[in-house]
């Protein structure tokens, strides 16, 4: 349950290292967002001389909430933190590499880029 | 290590992850220990003396079974005795919650992966057809459980990468029927995505800055009949 003002952590090597969301994007008036949801959001804190920088505004897709996710089967997966992956406007990610273990669903709504980034897909 | 917690209603006994075919293993901080080994799901319970029982391997040991599943395949006598180390410890301590009704036997598996590979090998064709440069076919299976293959080409243009994506979805839909996901419009690293076959069509400095042939460096690299004949020319 990502909602504007929430801070999320990056789960990629682009240089940024805290989020904090801004905006939802898909609808006009959404409350929340869930794995696999792009959003707007400002890096509150970053690596030094990387290309991102703080206070810049970037575009995201979350790939892990504490908020639990649901599968079809009765399956349910939460993590222990918030995050995101930096993408670009194309959709490509910023970073190279993605950390941590991420949920299969980001397939599903094309974020296959994401994926086979990933060390470890559940 | 990112712990991660996963739950099943006690009545509920499916677990869509067991093709998987290298046990994977993943800690709940809560109440138990899930080990998904291929058409099976174990559980064992930690009330089950379990905990005393893996005191007696060593600390090394056992940090190596929790570190997350990564690109790295691990060697073949680890994999072994990790695996003789899951059999004991079922025997002892696990039950049998689910087991899949759909098992197909190895063959069934083995013709799969060929008609992937005469799949992928088509596509791979089409691209080079269109001038793609520097096209590698990885069999990732052993590495990652959602897809087959990977073809990695390059293109130099975005115009060829228009071409390239076109020409191999004309191709997939007219004879193999299969319609892909992934990038509808040409974008620098188009990607698509056909189930068990996974394109990437790249620009050259994409190619280079995600580098995907390294992080995918464990996996087997097969080698195209057509590039082995275009290769003196290069």
């Amino acid at each position: 349950m990502i909602q504007p003002q929430t801070l999320l952590n990056v789960a990629d090597n682009s240089g940024a290292r805290k989020l904090m969301c801004i905006r939802i994007i898909g609808a006009s008036n959404r409350r929340y967002a869930h794995i696999g949801d792009v959003i707007v959001a400002v890096i509150k804190e970053a690596v030094p001389n990387m290309p991102l920088e703080r206070s810049e505004v970037i575009r995201a897709v979350i790939v892990r909430t504490c908020k639990e996710l649901k599968r079809d089967n009765g399956m349910i997966i939460r993590y222990d933190d918030n995050a995101a992956v930096v993408i670009d406007q194309e959709g490509n990610p910023k970073g190279t590499r993605v950390f941590g273990a991420i949920a299969r669903e980001l397939r599903q709504l094309n974020f296959t880029k994401i994926v086979s980034l990933a060390p470890e897909v559940l | 290590m990112r712990t991660l917690a996963v739950f099943q209603p006690p009545n509920f006994t499916s677990c869509s992850s067991s093709s998987s075919s290298i046990p994977q293993l993943s800690v709940s901080p809560v109440s138990f220990l899930h080990i998904n080994h291929p058409n099976k799901t174990l559980i064992l319970n930690k009330k089950t003396n379990f905990e005393n029982q893996s005191s007696a391997y060593p600390s090394s040991h056992r940090s190596r079974l929790l570190v997350p599943r990564s690109q790295k395949q691990p060697e073949n006598n680890v994999s072994e005795e990790r695996d003789e180390m899951f059999d004991d410890l079922f025997d002892k301590y696990g039950k049998v919650v689910y087991s899949s009704s759909d098992q197909k036997p190895p063959t069934d598996e083995a013709d799969d992966d060929a008609e992937c590979l005469a799949f992928a090998i088509a596509m791979a064709k089409e691209a080079s057809e269109v001038k793609a440069a520097d096209i590698r076919l990885l069999f990732v299976k052993p590495l990652v459980y959602w897809t087959r293959f990977f073809i990695i080409v390059t293109a130099f243009s975005r115009p060829q990468i228009y071409a390239i994506a076109s020409r191999i979805k004309d191709l997939a839909e007219e004879q193999y029927n299969k319609v892909p996901t992934g990038d509808f419009k040409p974008n620098s690293w188009t990607l698509l995505d056909f189930g068990d076959v996974v394109i990437h069509i790249m620009l050259p400095p994409q190619r280079e800055y995600y580098n995907l042939e390294d992080f995918y460096a464990n996996a087997t690299s097969i080698d195209l009949p057509f590039e082995s004949q275009s290769s003196p020319r290069n």
